[in-house]
């Protein structure tokens, strides 16, 4: 392990409970509970050129942040380093913390047991398994949020519901789970809020569809 | 109209027998008299107090707690103002806004004619109009037209007047239950000291309170109860402290009781300076220039500089010529010179602030610090005054609606002063802008929680969501998961009764069972000790803190971090202090339980700056005056007299 990232934030509904860790060879995996590129199990390896520019910045970095409070309202983001051990981030725009986050996001390049929310069609929220290992799921309560958009980021309209489905799901390459929303002409958001099932531990995730809006 | 108070208070258990019991040797909390004080209470207890037992007793009341308590009352026992523009005899109706409407918001939930509580926004809306319109048929006020004009109103003051009062119970020692805690909250709100933990246990550093109240407000020989002449007192003097159903729903609603003067503000960082650096090295144009140049004027400038925000080499001069023989001659305003100058020239109509503060919520301290301090800017115009906070947003372009929601959420309040009959609105603004007198703002993709420095694009609760951001950036802390004295003094509220009896399991149970909890670093079995168990926010919750606080501290090793799921990231060791919320904090993992645990054992306010989601009452909902008052204060300096922020 050269870096491992985790950030947790128990205040939010899922709880934030996301983690990155990169090996010395590339190799990078971890979880991810509330996402924008699907929730569950990820694993995969950085191109060489990214790990090298990951290790200059790690090389790079002091020992020790400045030591300033975590901004109100934020969570914990603790960064551990081979050289340095754990370091509260939260707050900090260091080049090695920005990269440090952007991993999580990278992270989900690498689908390896996951399931993402996606928009098919004006009256589709989609649930898709991304990856090549099963994963089981509840979805008892799928619990679903959609916020239309239109321009820059002006309110369109929101609407949320529950949908049901079945009380445990192996989800593996293909599966979909579809639920009926609210037809609009405007951008769509998406959330679904369901549970993931590994060993006896039921974990809590929110998969997110959120497409980046052109700025004016 | 049903009286409720059988219902609602808790029910309690019979006092126990009076007893003395000896002084704790084994704990450092405030529970009993110093040594003399506790023989003279026995003596007095056992029912034939001497004269010298009172002698004793009044010396030891003859103290700075005893002048507070016998002094004329403080400004929470005080009527309120006349709400402005509620004196006349307007009719008020859908669209109307002020103290007026906030004023018969109160009593039409009081008087159960909403439909559910009404939120005391001091806007007349749909709500309200409804809920006139109830009260007009319920007293038979023909035709109901959903207007507050005078004959209604009358009718409404009058049933409002006409509610029962609270029914008290008598208190001894050994009393437990909610009415207990409404006594502690009022006797705290009279200048209890030490102030005493709302508990709802009359232990006996209540009975110290209540008799030092005894004998030193009520001038009667101390009984060492709580009596109905003694309630009757306490009410008199303290709004607030009792349950009353609100709205047709007779939803019971805690009334807040009102303790002390508000600083909702950040704790200032120690040494710090709230003006920037002004001059090289600083700002050298704006708001704070401005600032420097008036008060150089104050100060006797020759001749005076041109207030054009702008330093240059005769502003240069002056601020020289002030510096000399007061401190050093730098030619840049830093702390000690703005201090000086503060001191001969307090008042200025333009300003700038620069906030370095800190907070505790929920066991964890944040802030606003450096770099990152909380800046803005204001100036006292020809008819109102505007603070202006100017943002530097990085990342993502900031959505034109965030502007808006700041206005209003934040423009609801104008300054008035009573003795001349001046009034100001107070208008908020937010502005893109860069440099040193800016703050910045990470805009980033997609949705998420918020905090003060990092703004989601795509947040669909943004009108809430930026208005309580924005409160950072003007220096307000955060008002939920507080230790109860950092929730008094950010609210200006006693800590409420709540929970006053429990879940019958007793706090010592409860909190061996929650360090326990701890030491394993296990915050599903926190949450089962607490939550789990049946407790509940309030009075009985703290009875655990305190129980907690008088267990053997222990140590609890670090923890590799683990990738679940869900991850916990690595722990690091953590001595336990026996402060229930640090503890918490630094044991258990960043996860839903946790924050679930620590919830019942703090406060939050279900303000703007609070948690509305999970807190409610809607006495203390959106921007409340407390988060203005630093600009009221700023009024007074410059234009004299005593502000109060007032809704518009
Ligand atoms: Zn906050």
């Amino acid at each position: 392990m050269i870096l491992r990232l985790v950030v947790t934030d128990g205040s939010q509904t899922p709880a934030v409970a996301e983690s990155v860790e990169v090996s010395a060879d590339g190799a990078i995996s971890g979880w991810r509970s509330v996402s924008e590129g699907g929730v569950g199990w990820f694993a995969g390896v950085l191109p060489a050129a990214e790990l090298a520019g990951l290790r200059d910045l790690i090389g790079s970095a002091g020992s020790a942040p400045p030591a300033a409070p975590p901004p109100p309202d934020s969570g914990q983001e603790m960064l551990e380093l081979a050289a340095t051990g754990p370091i509260a981030i939260a707050g900090l725009g260091s080049p090695l913390a920005v990269a440090a986050r952007n991993l999580l996001t990278r992270l989900t390049d690498f689908p390896r047991a996951a399931v993402a929310v996606s928009h098919p069609s004006p009256t589709v929220a989609r649930l898709s398994h991304r990856g090549t290992d099963p994963i089981r799921i509840d979805l008892t309560t799928v619990e679903w949020r959609e916020t239309a958009w239109r321009g820059y980021y002006e309110s369109a309209g929101d609407w949320s519901g529950v949908a049901a489905g079945p009380p445990e799901v192996t989800a593996g390459p293909g599966w979909t789970f579809d639920i009926p929303i609210v037809p609009t002409d405007a951008a769509v958001h998406l959330t679904a809020d369901f549970t993931i099932l590994s060993g006896s531990t039921r974990v809590p995730v929110r998969a997110k569809h959120t497409p980046a809006l052109a700025a004016p | 109209m049903t009286d409720a108070s059988e219902a609602i208070l808790p029910e309690r258990k019979p006092p126990d027998p009076v007893t003395v019991r000896p002084p704790e040797t084994e704990t450092a909390g405030p529970v009993l008299l110093p040594g003399a004080g506790n023989a003279a209470i026995a003596r007095l207890l056992q029912g034939s107090p001497s004269p010298a037992a009172i002698a004793e007793l009044s010396q030891l009341g003859g103290n700075a707690q005893l002048a507070r308590l016998a002094g004329p009352g403080g400004g929470s026992g005080a009527p309120p103002a006349p709400p402005v523009g509620g004196g006349g005899v307007a009719d008020v109706r859908v669209g109307a806004h002020g103290e007026a409407v906030r004023d018969a918001q109160v009593k039409l939930s009081r008087v159960q004619a909403s439909a559910d509580p009404l939120t005391e926004d001091g806007r007349f809306g749909p709500l309200t109009e409804a809920a006139v319109r109830t009260f007009q048929t319920s007293v038979g006020i023909v035709p109901a037209t959903g207007v507050l004009d005078p004959v209604t109103k009358a009718r409404l003051d009058a049933a409002f007047a006409a509610l029962p009062p609270p029914v008290r119970a008598l208190l001894t020692m050994g009393s437990t239950g909610a009415d207990v805690g409404f006594a502690q909250q009022k006797l705290n709100a009279l200048g209890a000291s030490p102030r005493l933990t709302v508990n709802a246990v009359f232990d006996g550093s209540m009975l110290v309170g209540v008799i030092a109240y005894e004998i030193g407000v009520l001038k009667r020989f101390p009984s060492g109860t709580i009596d109905a002449p003694m309630w009757a007192d306490l009410d008199a003097k303290v709004k607030g402290g009792f349950v009353a159903p609100e709205g047709a729903s007779g939803r019971n609603v805690e009334q807040d009781t009102p303790s002390g003067t508000a600083n909702s503000l950040g704790t200032q960082v120690a040494g710090s300076s709230l003006h920037p650096v002004t001059g090289a090295g600083g700002l050298t144009q704006g708001p704070a220039v401005k600032e420097l140049q008036q008060k150089l004027n104050t100060a006797g400038a020759a001749p005076p500089l041109v207030v054009d925000g702008v330093f240059g080499p005769k502003t240069t001069a002056a601020l020289q010529t002030f510096q000399t023989d007061k401190v050093p001659v730098t030619g840049t305003a830093d702390k000690a010179t703005w201090d000086a100058l503060d001191a001969v020239a307090p008042g200025s109509t333009v300003g700038a602030v620069e906030r370095q503060w800190t907070e505790v919520v929920g066991g964890a301290t944040y802030g606003m610090t450096g770099g990152n301090a909380s800046r803005y800017s204001w100036e006292i115009q020809a008819k109102r005054m505007l603070v202006t906070v100017k943002v530097n947003f990085v990342g993502l372009a900031p959505p034109g609606a965030w502007f808006t929601h700041v206005q209003t959420a934040w423009n609801q309040y104008m300054g008035v002063e009573p003795a001349s009959g001046k009034s100001m609105p107070v208008d908020f603004r937010m502005i893109r802008g860069a440099g040193g007198d800016a703050e910045t703002v990470q805009v980033v993709a997609g949705t998420g929680r918020a905090n003060a420095g990092q703004w989601y694009v795509a947040d669909p609760n943004a009108a809430s969501t930026i208005p309580h951001e924005f409160g950072h950036l003007i220096g307000l802390q955060d008002e939920y998961q507080l230790h109860p004295g950092d929730y008094l003094r950010a609210t200006g509220h006693e800590p409420p009764v709540g929970d006053a009896t429990g879940p019958g399991v007793p706090a010592a149970t409860i909190a061996t069972n929650l360090q326990n909890a701890m030491v394993a670093r296990n915050s599903v079995n926190a949450r089962a000790a607490s939550t789990g168990a049946g407790v509940h926010e309030g009075a009985f919750a703290q009875q655990v803190v305190e129980a907690y606080a008088k267990l053997p501290t222990t140590n609890v090793p670090a923890v590799a971090a683990s990738p679940g799921p869900p991850p916990v990231p690595f722990q690091p060791a953590v001595a336990l202090t026996g402060d229930l919320l640090f503890d918490l904090n630094a044991a258990l993992p960043d996860d839903k339980d946790r924050y679930a645990t620590i919830q019942v054992f703090s406060y939050s306010s279900a303000s703007l700056m609070g948690d509305p989601g999970r807190e409610f009452d809607p006495h203390d909902h959106g921007a409340q005056p407390r988060h203005i008052a630093e600009f009221m204060a700023i009024l007074g300096r410059a234009l004299g007299g005593t502000w109060e922020a007032k809704r518009r």
